[in-house]
């Protein structure tokens, strides 16, 4: 991983501040980034970080959220990711192959051996009709193989393992009750260690922050749930500006600004996330300046029964 | 002798689809002569909902899918307000059009540059782009470098379009804006100017790049024009409402049957699904405020699926832009891969306009929101469309939670397996009669694919060989 290592660093600035510089963009309401470096150009084949991306039960939502990334530091878009930073081998959603090619391009990453890439995980994994509620493909010999085991195969030898997804993390909408899936988060699903990114979707900025952080030696320091710290250490409701302490107004209808939507059903109280400073989509918005009450969707009991019930 | 010729996964797709071929020569030429299209995820959706408070029907339904989340919680709130004869303000309704329509151009623009292009010539020679295979990849050269340079500006533009959405929807994907009895955000000024700025910069990529881009694929693919007919009946629901009762909409609600430009009145009674070739209890052909979705698996050697098959008055029909487009009279050329995306992309320049004249429409001191009070019990169809095709949600509410909720989507339409008479779905008659020069690499049963944009998040399969076949393996062995 020496090249890719090299490469982030210099993308991302160098220096320990990798997780910052790559990551999180703190921005005002206004703050949308349009300036931005070009594009470098592509690197020769076979350079960058080589990454599996599989897709278990889920909507895509996470492979489109990344899509949207746009910053002004490096790498500042997704094409940038994907040119320049790492080497996707499988990614079903954007990759040219398909069928048995696209799966011997899979196998052809794992041929390397232990520690030779990343494997990140979109979607949860359903454990109901042994697994046959979610396979990805057939192996060369006509066997069907489950999303199940594909991540126990190549989570074994990756450098580290990506859950990209409050699915891939705790199972999500995926798993909800009544479950009839059996749909698990990955972690559970195999019993391996994983760092998650939980959002339904994640902010772009945490995926490339995640992964950022997985490539370089900086240590990434991971709460109870798995997530780290350097993204997931802040309550959104402490940290909201519709947060005013003893003069708070609080909204009891749709629609109105600048009130508190905790009677709404707003779960920003219990939920972990850099939203409010963060924003979202080149910070145009975020959830609780559009009105909209948090969901909690970076929590493992997203999406509980009774979403808009006020906690 | 026929071949039979597996493409598992098919990629550059939103979820898990498989395709089984078989080949064979008819006339001389190897063609394909017959097709099942397999969906291989089950999430249960419909189970998931049942017993919940109706307001979390928007958020949950929504991540049915992420690159059509908008048309998903629209359809849900559209189904909770006709089950309690709920209208929303103005304002409310142009912020659903904006949300939807820059959802729609988000989905349009990703599906040519990142979806379908690779069908037609080559990226970079790295992941993801390589490898891949090399059969009749007919633009080369400098006409290649430039829709390359074009492929990394739309993911520029498609972002964008994220933007515009979420400058009304909080975020995308997923907005918690769309409830029912309206929307959440109020269109402060700030938020039009800068919304009118992105609709702008779309217009003009639009114009300007994505439709001379469709050109110049018809053109060197111009046998496309001619491959991938399908069954030739088209259904739309129709999408962005005019007027508060939504009687008047930008692209009507219709059908038509057999390519003719005759539109007929679409009656939402006469659609049922069948189960029949998909793994779930075995029942008659109901619609689906009756049904149910119940996995059967393993069930038996015939099912092959866990999409069911819709079917209108029994017949197979076509959903998405093209059918949008025909039903609407915008569009009328034919029917085949490339009038899929000449239709897509004109469809595009249609919507990004009409974005553009909702925007200053917009009052920024209207209400947004009409109050919404969960019913004791009730039932309500919303019927809309999402960028692939139809789209419609069943609810039933009873004792003030769901009791029931059916979803049919537009890749259920087309990418559906065989139905109770043996028809074959919109997406396998496509296939039946598409020449496949080499059968190690049959580009050309993705680009029939990829013409119907699908999306199989909400459901996907398990294809077995017919009797008499080889089967072979796709590409190099693993």
């Amino acid at each position: 991983m020496q090249i890719s290592r090299r490469l982030f660093l210099k993308y991302c600035g160098a220096s320990s501040l990798v997780l910052a510089s790559c990551g999180i963009d703190s921005r005002g309401p206004d703050g949308s980034l349009e300036q931005r470096d070009d594009l470098a150009s592509v690197l020769p084949p076979g350079a960058g970080a080589r990454v599996i991306w599989l897709t278990g039960s889920g909507c895509g939502g996470c492979s489109v959220s990344f899509l949207n990334r746009f910053s002004t530091t490096a790498p500042v878009s997704a094409a940038d990711v994907l040119m320049n930073v790492a080497v996707v081998g499988f990614q079903p959603v954007i990759m040219a192959a398909a069928g048995d090619q696209a799966v011997a391009a899979a196998e052809a990453f794992y041929a390397g051996g232990e520690g030779t890439y990343v494997l990140v995980v979109e979607g949860a994994i359903p454990t109901a009709f042994n697994g046959a509620a979610c396979v990805l493909w057939r192996d060369a010999s006509g066997q069907d193989v489950t999303v199940l085991q594909a991540v126990q195969r190549y989570a074994a030898s990756a450098t580290a393992i990506l859950s990209i997804g409050t699915c891939a993390a705790y199972g999500g909408v995926s798993a909800a009750s009544p479950n009839p899936g059996a749909v698990q988060g990955l972690s559970t699903a195999t019993g391996l260690k994983t760092i998650n990114i939980p959002g339904c979707p994640p902010h772009p900025d945490w995926i490339v922050a995640g992964l950022a952080g997985v490539l370089s030696d900086a240590p990434m320091s991971l709460d109870a749930q798995g997530r780290p710290e350097s993204i997931y250490g802040s309550n959104i409701h402490v940290s909201c500006p519709r947060n005013q302490g003893a003069s708070t107004v609080f909204a009891t209808t749709h629609g109105v600004d600048n009130q508190c939507l905790r009677q709404l059903g707003c779960r920003g109280p219990v939920t972990t996330a850099p939203c409010p400073s963060g924003l979202w989509n080149n910070g145009r918005n975020w959830c609780v300046d559009a009105n909209g009450p948090c969901v909690g969707c970076t929590e493992s009991s997203f999406p509980q029964v009774g979403l808009r019930t006020p906690v | 002798m026929a071949t039979v010729k597996i493409i598992d996964p098919v990629t550059r797709i939103e979820g898990h689809l498989s395709v089984q071929v078989t080949l064979d020569a008819v006339g001389g030429v190897q063609q394909v002569t017959d097709a099942r299209a397999s969906g291989t995820l089950f999430r249960g959706f419909e189970t998931i909902l049942q017993g919940r408070p109706p307001t979390d029907a928007p958020h949950i339904s929504e991540r049915i899918c992420g690159v059509c989340t908008v048309a998903q919680g629209l359809a849900s709130v559209l189904a909770l307000e006709a089950a309690s004869g709920l209208t929303v303000p103005d304002n409310a309704r142009i912020m659903r059009n904006i949300l939807n329509g820059a959802d729609f151009l988000h989905s349009h623009i990703l599906h040519f540059y990142q979806l379908s292009l690779l069908d037609y010539m080559d990226g970079p020679a790295r992941g993801p782009w390589a490898p891949t295979w090399s059969t009749d990849k007919r633009i080369t050269g400098s006409a290649a470098s430039t829709l390359f340079s074009h492929y990394q500006t739309a993911l520029d533009m498609r972002r964008k379009a994220h933007e515009l959405g979420a400058l009304f929807g909080g975020r995308m994907p997923h907005p918690p804006s769309t409830v029912p009895g309206g929307f959440t955000t109020t269109p402060r000024a700030a938020r039009i100017s800068a919304a009118a700025s992105l609709a702008s910069e779309l217009v003009s990529f639009v114009q300007g790049t994505y439709l001379p881009d469709v050109e110049t694929v018809a053109t060197a693919y111009s046998d496309y024009s001619a491959v991938g007919a399908g069954p030739r009946n088209l259904l739309a629901f129709g999408v962005f409402d005019l007027d508060t009762a939504g009687s008047s909409k930008l692209l009507r609600r219709g059908r038509a049957e057999g390519g003719s430009t005759s539109v007929q009145a679409l009656d939402v009674n006469a659609i049922t699904e069948a189960v029949t070739y998909s793994w779930y209890q075995d029942a008659s052909p109901v619609g689906p405020s009756a049904g149910t979705t119940v996995p059967s698996y393993p069930k038996n050697t015939s099912a092959y699926s866990w999409l069911k098959a819709p079917r209108y008055s029994g017949k197979v029909y076509e959903v998405g832009p093209l059918a949008r487009m025909w039903i609407n009279g915008s569009y009328t050329r034919g029917i085949s891969v490339m009038d899929r995306h000449r239709a897509r992309a004109q469809e595009a320049l249609l919507i990004a306009q009409a974005v553009q004249q909702w925007i200053p429409s917009l009052s920024s001191s209207g209400s947004v929101y009409n109050q919404y009070t969960v019913p004791s019990s009730a039932s309500g169809v919303g019927l809309t469309e999402a960028a692939r095709g139809a789209l419609g949600h069943w609810v039933s509410i009873s004792g003030s939670t769901l009791s029931r909720y059916q979803v049919v989507t537009p890749t259920c339409w087309n990418a559906s397996p065989r139905d109770d008479k043996g028809a074959l779905g919109a997406l396998e008659q496509a296939l039946v009669g598409t020449p496949v020069t080499n059968a190690d690499e049959p580009v050309e049963v993705m680009r029939v694919i990829h013409s119907f944009d699908p999306c199989l998040a909400c459901a996907v399969h398990v294809a077995r060989p017919g009797k008499g076949a080889t089967v072979t393996r796709l590409g190099t062995a693993c």
